[in-house]
Formats: C-alpha cells, sequence, structure tokens
C-alpha cells in the first residue's frame, strides 16, 4: 500500500466518522448519548472530523512528509519518486479500530438506556443534585403537576420539611421496572439523568403503588398521574405516587433528564 | 538502531490488538454467560461506548489541532526560552501551563507528546499533562459551580497541581528521559521542520497543522477508541451498585470512588457534577480523590499514555498518582472537619 493509498484510507475514515456523528446530530438521537448542552461541541467535533478529511485528501497530492518528518519507519520512496508504506510505523490493519464506532453504531440497534441497564447501574435515591446552585429554588418553585422525576426527587431532598411535599398532585412519565426489591403492587419508574453522557447516567425514580400495576410492562413507558408520598428503599428515602390514572405513552424525544 | 526503533514501534500497534481481541473475547464470554439479556446488554455496552466516544471527539480534535498548530506556528526555540529549565521550576510551570490550554484529559496528553516532541523537558511536560485536566479555566469554574468556592474545589486544585508537582519532580531525575518514552516521539526532526515550515506561506501553515493534528488523531484515537471500549464493556459488566455498597470508611471509601473514577471515564470538564451525586453518601476525602484521580488516570488516559510513554514509565506514573492521591484523600478524611 502506497503512503497515497493510505492516506486516502484515513480521509475516507474520517469522512465517514464525520457524517456518522453528523447523521445522528440530523436526527435528533445524538440526545440519547450526550447531554444537550454538548450539542454545540458535537458539531464542532463533526466539522473537525470533516475539516481533518480533507486535510488528508489535499496530503495526497503533496506529501508532508517529504518537508515534515524524515524518521526511520517514515514514508520511504521507491526510487521512482512514489512514497510506498504507511508512515511512522503505522500499519493498514490499525486502521480497523477505527471502524468500531461505525460498526456498533450502524450495526446494533441504538436505542437510550431503559431498564436494562438499571439493573446493574442501581436506583439513586439521593442523586444528582447540584450543591449550592443557583437554580434550586427555582425547581422547588415548579408546580407540583409540571414537576419530573428528578424535580420530585430535589424536592425531597431539598426540602426542609420534606412531609410538607406529601399529599401534591404528582404527573409524571418514566418507564417500568420491575424491581425486585419492592412487594407485588409496586412498580418503579425510572428516568436516567444525565451530567455529561451516558458514562454518568444515573438511575433515578419513584415508587408506584395501586392496583393493576402487574400490567406495566418492563421498559415501556407511562405516564402516572397521582398523590406523592415520602417511602423508603433499602432504608433510603424515595417519593412514591399513589396511581390514580396510568397511561402507556411513547418514549418521548428526550429519554433522559438533564442535570 | 533503526531496525530497533521500527520493531518497537511495531510492538506498539500490539497492545490496541490485544485489547481488541480481549475486548472481543470478553464480549462474547459476558454474551455467552448471560444468554437471555445479551442483546440488552450488547445494547447498553453499544450505547455507553458512543456516547464516550461521541463525547470526546471534540475535546481530542481540539487537542490534536493545539497539537499541530504548536507543531507549525511555534518555534522550538521560543518554546524552550519561555519555559524554566529547572527541576522544579520546570514542573511547576507544566502544573499551571494547563490555564493556557483549557482541554480535558483527551486533548492534553497529544499537546504534552508535542511539546515533548518540541523539546520540552520531560518534568515540564508529565506535570502539564497530569495537573491540566484540573487546572485550566474551564475545569476550575466547572468545580466551583458544582461545589461553590469551598475547601473542595480548593482542595482540588491544590492536589492535583501538588501530585503533577511531585510526578514531574520524580522523573527529573532521569538523566536519559528517552528511556521512558515511546520510540515515536523521538522520531522526526522537528527543529530542521521548523524552519522549513516558518518559510511557507500562512495557507500552507494552516494546511500543514491539519495534516499533523489528523496524523495525530489517528495515532490517538485509536487508544480512546479502545479506552471508550473498554469502559463501556466494564460499566456494562461491573455492577455499580456493588461498588457504592463496599463501604464508608477513611480508606475504603477513598479507595472505592477512585475505582469508580477509573471505570467511569468521565470527561474531566464535568466530572465535578457527577461527583455531587456521592458527595451525601461517601467521605469528602474521597470525592476529593474522585475528582483528583479520575482526570490524571482512567481507562481511556491510561491507553493514550501508552502511547506517548513506555510501559513502565506509565506504571510508575499510574502508582504514584494513585499512592499520592490516596495519602491526600485519608489525609483529608483524618484531619480535615469539613471532610
Amino acid at each position: 500500500m502506497t503512503t497515497r493509498h493510505y492516506r486516502s484510507l484515513q480521509a475516507l475514515l474520517l469522512l465517514l466518522l464525520g457524517l456518522f456523528l453528523g447523521s445522528r446530530l440530523w436526527s435528533g438521537q445524538i440526545t440519547w448519548y450526550i447531554n444537550t448542552r454538548f450539542l454545540p461541541l458535537t458539531l464542532l467535533g463533526t466539522v473537525g472530523l470533516l475539516v481533518l478529511a480533507r486535510a488528508l485528501f489535499v496530503e495526497r497530492a503533496q506529501p508532508l512528509d517529504a518537508l515534515h518528518d524524515h524518521s526511520p519507519g517514515h514514508a520511504q520512496t521507491d526510487g521512482e519518486g512514489e512514497p510506498h508504506g504507511p508512515p511512522a510505523g503505522a500499519r493498514p490493519w490499525g486502521l480497523l479500530v477505527f471502524l468500531l464506532p461505525l460498526v456498533i453504531g450502524l450495526v446494533v440497534p441504538h436505542r437510550p438506556l431503559g431498564s436494562e441497564a438499571l439493573a446493574n447501574r442501581g436506583l439513586s435515591a439521593i442523586a444528582p443534585l447540584r450543591a449550592g446552585g443557583a437554580d434550586q429554588p427555582l425547581q422547588l418553585a415548579l408546580a407540583p403537576t409540571e414537576r419530573t422525576i428528578l424535580d420530585w426527587m430535589r424536592a425531597f431532598n431539598l426540602a426542609e420539611d420534606p412531609s410538607a411535599e406529601e399529599g401534591l398532585p404528582a404527573d409524571v412519565v418514566g418507564f417500568a421496572y420491575h424491581d425486585p426489591r419492592l412487594p407485588a403492587g409496586q412498580v418503579l419508574l425510572g428516568r436516567f439523568a444525565l451530567t455529561c453522557c451516558v458514562a454518568d447516567a444515573m438511575a433515578i425514580g419513584l415508587i408506584v403503588e395501586g392496583a393493576g400495576l402487574d400490567q406495566m410492562v418492563d421498559n415501556a413507558w407511562y405516564r402516572v398521574q397521582g398523590p406523592i408520598y415520602l417511602a423508603s428503599l433499602d432504608g433510603r428515602p424515595i417519593p412514591l405516587i399513589r396511581a390514580e390514572q396510568v397511561q402507556e405513552v411513547p418514549m418521548p424525544e428526550q429519554p433522559y433528564l438533564y442535570n | 538502531m533503526m531496525a530497533r526503533l521500527r520493531v518497537l514501534s511495531g510492538k506498539v500497534w500490539h497492545l490496541p490488538l490485544g485489547f481488541a481481541l480481549g475486548l472481543l473475547a470478553m464480549a462474547a464470554l459476558a454474551g455467552l454467560r448471560q444468554a437471555p439479556q445479551a442483546g440488552a446488554q450488547v445494547s447498553v455496552f453499544a450505547t455507553v461506548f458512543l456516547g464516550i466516544f461521541i463525547e470526546a471527539v471534540p475535546f481530542l480534535f481540539l487537542g490534536t489541532l493545539a497539537s499541530g498548530l504548536v507543531e507549525v506556528f511555534v518555534r522550538r526555540e521560543l518554546l524552550l526560552r519561555l519555559l524554566p529549565t529547572g527541576a522544579f521550576a520546570g514542573a511547576l510551570a507544566g502544573s499551571l501551563l494547563g490555564m493556557l490550554f483549557p482541554v480535558c484529559e483527551c486533548g492534553v496528553i497529544p499537546l504534552g507528546r508535542r511539546l515533548i516532541r518540541k523539546g520540552v523537558r520531560l518534568p515540564v511536560a508529565i506535570a502539564f499533562m497530569l495537573a491540566a485536566p484540573v487546572v485550566n479555566p474551564v475545569v476550575i469554574a466547572s468545580t466551583i459551580a458544582a461545589f461553590g468556592l469551598g475547601p473542595m474545589a480548593l482542595w482540588r486544585f491544590a492536589l492535583s497541581g501538588l501530585i503533577a508537582l511531585t510526578v514531574g519532580l520524580v522523573f527529573s531525575v532521569e538523566r536519559q528521559p528517552q528511556r521512558l518514552l515511546q520510540p515515536a516521539p523521538l522520531q522526526g526532526g522537528t527543529a530542521a521542520a521548523d524552519g522549513a515550515i516558518l518559510r511557507t506561506s500562512l495557507r500552507a501553515r494552516v494546511q500543514q497543522s491539519l495534516q499533523i493534528a489528523a496524523e495525530e488523531f489517528f495515532e490517538m484515537g485509536r487508544f480512546l477508541i479502545l479506552g471508550a471500549a473498554l469502559a463501556a464493556l466494564m460499566q456494562t459488566l461491573v455492577p455499580q451498585t456493588f461498588l457504592l455498597g463496599l463501604g464508608s470508611g477513611p480508606v475504603l471509601s477513598v479507595l472505592v470512588l477512585m475505582l469508580l473514577a477509573v471505570v467511569l471515564s468521565i470527561c474531566s470538564t464535568v466530572d465535578s457534577f457527577v461527583a455531587l451525586a456521592f458527595a451525601r453518601a461517601f467521605t469528602g476525602g474521597s470525592v476529593l480523590a474522585f475528582l483528583v484521580f479520575g482526570p490524571m488516570v482512567d481507562i481511556k488516559s491510561t491507553l493514550l499514555y501508552l502511547n506517548v510513554f513506555r510501559r513502565r514509565t506509565v506504571l510508575y506514573i499510574l502508582l504514584l498518582t494513585f499512592m499520592l492521591t490516596l495519602v491526600g484523600a485519608v489525609f483529608v478524611n483524618l484531619y480535615l472537619p469539613w471532610a
């Protein structure tokens, strides 16, 4: 393989990776992987990959090696001016690693984290809360029926008297998870809260209590309405809804809550 | 000598291949062991892997771009004249250099390697690579946003800087720094290239910067991808509930959160907000350890280090950083009232 071919292969890989990121941005599914506030950075990364791909395409005609590096293992000429061999000890098969994100992204059906990840990560009854953040009073000031699961957790964690929150009407959306620690008649309604990307996703949730909940299917999404109370799970406080109405709904466009 | 360099540089490639094969084998094993849930587990792995990769790509791009710009636009003589030559002053300068380059670990390692190639002394570069992911304006702002300007934020910056300074000083005693490095950084004559590059037009120099950045993106990117895959695999297979339930003593809690920092491999620009989740359940020292150790050592940064330093050097860096963080965090737990 000549240096020209090697550079072409690199440029093609960067182009494909850039297009892959761009397609996820375009489809909106990028929010299944990262916090929405990082979208401008991802756009920068996408443009960056395309710019680098172009730079390598240009280099095919003007090899940088001739000017920049004369090290051992760097592009050697075959005596006729055409560099051959990949530069700097690189091997073409080493580029296969860069196919990994593409293969995983295209072959594995993409979907956001759901209840299958909850079993491994566990449910956080205390996270994620910003200490001393200026936004806390605002969160508590939200009307009860507008609060998300995350807002309810914050409300119960930050309120001086959590019992004052009891009895307020809740209207929340989340995925169902039949936690083995819960008795019959109770189901967890969960969401994942993201700070940065899914690597730091924390499962949060509240308990739904009521009749007929056995029909709720794990990982399906539900809207649950009813008064909220404080319960405990493994000795830790957790909000509980006495369900008055349970309705299956499609997965929200943004399945995660953002911290 | 040239043949030896070639052999060594070939060996560098064996590492990612080994990791890739190991990953595949582990993934296959995990799939077999949990056959009923295999599909769901693969889905979780894919989502977490892509999450880490997508999050890290812009930072890696910025780091390699900075590296390319430094290579083409900053003359070696200028760099060497600006940076102190003494071991202590050099390591101290390296610890603070991150204030000029606000990138996290994915970007700082290629830039650090570029500095070494430019002739910057090893203590400066090592201190820079360790400290910059924390001691930089973006991370300082995010830490203060999360914890306020209190002891946690101040201790984070101080302990990170101190560890970077100490590790930098330790490596300053090595008389032949080349023995610590992978062969690749020794190759090439940047000083010779400087003159040639500076004589070309601005457009050509930008193009050259981009070409260098692209080349580095491939050199570092493969480690980032493998690191992301390994971190995602760990997250899929190792129950976090098990880790978090291990204990909350002054030493064990520190060890648990250090391990968690390695497993999670979160970008240092946002790890403060994640650390807050542990602030109520864990000791102050352990949260501090999470904030100090994570940016310096995690799965992906370790693989990136292996592309710069020899394995033994990386092992020393990891051990020194681990021990110093542990001592610092346990000290905080035992002797400081806020923890």
